[in-house]
């Protein structure tokens, strides 16, 4: 059994979760060697995959769980959730 | 086919043009085959492979080509690479040929399927309208898939119209090197994309045009009235001269029109007003700078409390603040405090839904009873005020004793600034937003209470006439003419006159150039509107004695009925201004919600 990392996220930029942040996370998900999910209410959505992470519907202030296993699973899930603690870049 | 056939659209673009049409069809319809083989298999998912590698390349080359004026669009082109490569689309497309047998565009139908069916469970309406982007990535697909390709770039030489079922962004992005005249689509309305690439691109634009793509054929001659939505299929040369001169005039009118945005608004015989913006978000400072208004009238503080789950805090109340009024400064930014119901309020606070939330708990009551998020608010926009110009204004006020509560808690609020030792405007002026008949009938004792007034006619209307103009058995009830409403402006701008005190208007009633002149007539110096619709309000001033407007609205004063009034202002300004009322109208609620 590989080692979950798990992380809380709060989305806080204004628009929530729309298509240009979810393509960032995308874009970051892919980038590592780590399966990385995203929980909303035990809704679960592949962070790479950025139609299923729209789909989650996620407006300003909504909580998600990441989880995140494989060789970087940390790295993933650090540089993910600094993004989100950074907003995206929006405010 | 018969001359001067005429077909009715929504007008989504101002401008007239005659030329010939160009129409673009939907793809072929989706077959089905069984794949029999691991061979058949194999080189089906490898030709899906290469139909996605082909799109990849043309959407990558477009985004590098695309044109400056159209740069901002860019983005959606980004978000077209990354749907095509999606998972939901492109891994289900795959696996659908190869574990359910299916050829490539029955597979991509279906998995199309799943991720609409998907969507349409969101709820930001927003994010559920990202739809259309998987859309039109799907129909690139399929397209190229059926071999009847409707994506294939625009290679017409001449001039056209051009004529769809709706335009993509892609699509439109592409248009750019072509000389486009016009747009038709049978889809859309007013905030289609269609409809704002038209103004982007200065062209006129119907939408909403059923069967458009039937009834119209590539080649044909057709006059396209984007002010009234008008689309005439082969005029004849009669025809085709009346729309020439009223182009002609259109053209004239509008850029008229643009150039004296910047001007001030004074009428011709030397009565300066003042046209200002109703705002929502710090983002509109762009337009309100664009369109040449003098301030802000109306700036509506709810979104925050909206749009997020928690409680805006001070902080973030008043970084938004302090963004507009900083970058409108030493222009007057009117803001209006928290104009919410309890029930429409976010789930953190209990309040059950009401039978009748216009008569409820809302507005300046909800906040003088949630003193603890109004305290909050009134720190911020003090805080703001330290930075520009800022009037504040109470909404919903029906009696002194809620504007005497209003000013108290700010009173406080004011001490405690001052005791941390935070700068705000000492002099800050409070008005009273007059919305509800009990405020018209006191609106001499409100003056002593306001530093001034600002009439809010959706509600007044509203309240007044007693029509929900949501109501379809009674919309057309709703009468910004009624000689009640015309009666109760009168009232307030006296009172306020008598008392020295400033009176405003707010509210679509301020913005519609039809009653603009009455209004100044009654008195009204101040008006505050949609940005879109300010220059256009501010040639009508201009072209305005108040003499002559004087006598419009006393005449108007004595008729009886709002059907006298409605038939007499109509008349009257259609001789006065020909011009604003053919052509003003439209190109003043353009793009309006």
């Amino acid at each position: 059994m590989p080692a979950v990392v798990e992380r809380e996220l709060w989305v806080e930029n204004r628009l929530g979760l729309h298509a240009r942040p979810v393509a960032k996370i995308t874009a970051l998900a892919q980038s590592f060697e780590a399966e990385v999910t995203l929980e909303k209410d035990g809704e679960v959505a592949d962070a790479r995959d950025l139609l299923a992470i729209l789909a989650l519907d996620c407006p300003q202030g909504t909580r998600l769980v990441l989880k995140a296993t494989g060789p970087q699973a940390r790295e993933a899930a650090m540089t993910i959730a600094s993004l989100f603690a950074r907003k995206f870049g929006e405010t | 086919m018969t001359q001067n056939r005429i077909l009715q659209g929504i007008p989504a673009s101002p401008g007239i043009v005659v030329g010939r049409a160009q129409v673009f069809t939907e793809a072929a319809q989706i077959s089905t085959r069984h794949l029999y083989t691991a061979k058949d298999v194999a080189e089906e998912q490898e030709w899906f492979r290469e139909v996605v590698e082909q799109i990849e390349a043309e959407l990558t080359r477009l985004k590098n080509e695309i044109s400056e004026d159209l740069k901002e669009h860019a983005h959606i082109l980004d978000l077209h690479l990354l749907i095509l490569r999606d998972r939901m689309l492109y891994n289900e497309t795959l696996r659908l040929i190869q574990e359910e047998n299916l050829n490539a565009e029955r597979a991509l139908h279906q998995a199309y399927l799943k991720v609409k069916e998907l969507f349409q469970r969101i709820g930001d309406k927003h994010i559920r309208g990202r739809i259309a982007d998987v859309e039109t990535v799907y129909r690139r697909l399929m397209g190229r898939l059926t071999g009847k390709d409707s994506s294939k770039p625009f290679s017409f030489k001449e001039p056209a119209i051009i004529v769809a079922r709706d335009l993509s962004p892609a699509e439109t992005t592409q248009m750019s090197n072509v000389q486009v005249l016009g747009f038709i689509t049978e889809r859309g309305g007013k905030t289609s994309h269609t409809a704002i690439i038209a103004h982007s691109l200065e062209i006129p634009a119907v939408v909403g045009l059923d069967h458009a793509t039937l009834e119209i054929e590539t080649g044909d001659l057709i006059i396209l009235d984007g002010i009234t939505g008008v689309v005439i299929l082969d005029p004849d040369d009669s025809l085709r001269r009346i729309y020439q001169a009223r182009r002609a005039d259109f053209e004239i009118f509008k850029s008229e029109v643009v150039l004296g945005s910047a001007m001030a608004a004074v009428t011709n015989d030397g009565l300066p007003t003042r046209v200002m913006a109703n705002i929502e978000m710090p983002e509109e400072v762009a337009l309100v700078f664009k369109y040449g208004a003098d301030g802000v009238g109306l700036y509506r503080t709810e979104f925050l409390y909206l749009r997020q789950r928690h409680l805006p805090t001070e902080e973030e109340l008043f970084q938004d603040y302090k963004q507009v009024v900083e970058a409108l400064a030493p222009r007057v930014v009117t803001i209006r405090t928290l104009d919410i119901g309890g029930d429409k309020f976010l789930s953190h606070l209990e309040y059950a839904p009401e039978m009748n939330p216009a008569l409820g708990l809302r507005a300046i009551r909800f906040c003088l009873k949630e003193q603890k998020i109004f305290r909050t608010q009134l720190k911020a926009i003090l805080r703001a005020s330290a930075f520009g110009q800022v009037r504040i204004m109470f909404p919903l006020i029906s009696s002194p004793r809620e504007m005497q509560e209003g000013r108290e808690l700010l009173e406080s609020v004011k001490k405690e600034l001052k005791k941390d030792k935070i700068p705000f405007d000492a002099e800050l002026p409070v008005g009273a937003m007059i919305e509800v008949p009990a405020a018209v009938t006191l609106a001499d004792l409100l003056t002593q209470y306001a530093d001034f007034f600002s009439i809010g006619t959706n509600d007044l209307i509203q309240y007044a006439l007693a029509i929900d103009r949501v109501n379809q058995q009674v919309a057309d009830m709703y009468q910004p003419l009624h000689p009640a409403v015309l009666r109760m402006v009168r009232e307030v701008v006296q009172a306020g006159r008598q008392a020295g005190i400033s009176v405003a208007m707010c509210g679509e009633m301020a913005g519609d150039p039809l009653y603009i002149p009455v209004l100044l007539g009654l008195g009204v110096e101040e008006f505050s509107m949609n940005a879109m619709a300010i220059p256009v309000a501010k040639r009508v001033i201009r072209m305005t004695s108040l003499e002559r407007a004087k006598e419009f609205a006393q005449k108007a004063l004595l008729l009886h009925t709002v059907e006298e009034v409605n038939d007499y202002v109509t008349r009257e300004m259609d001789r006065l201004f020909p011009d604003i009322f053919r052509f003003g109208r439209p190109l003043a609620n353009k793009l309006a919600k």
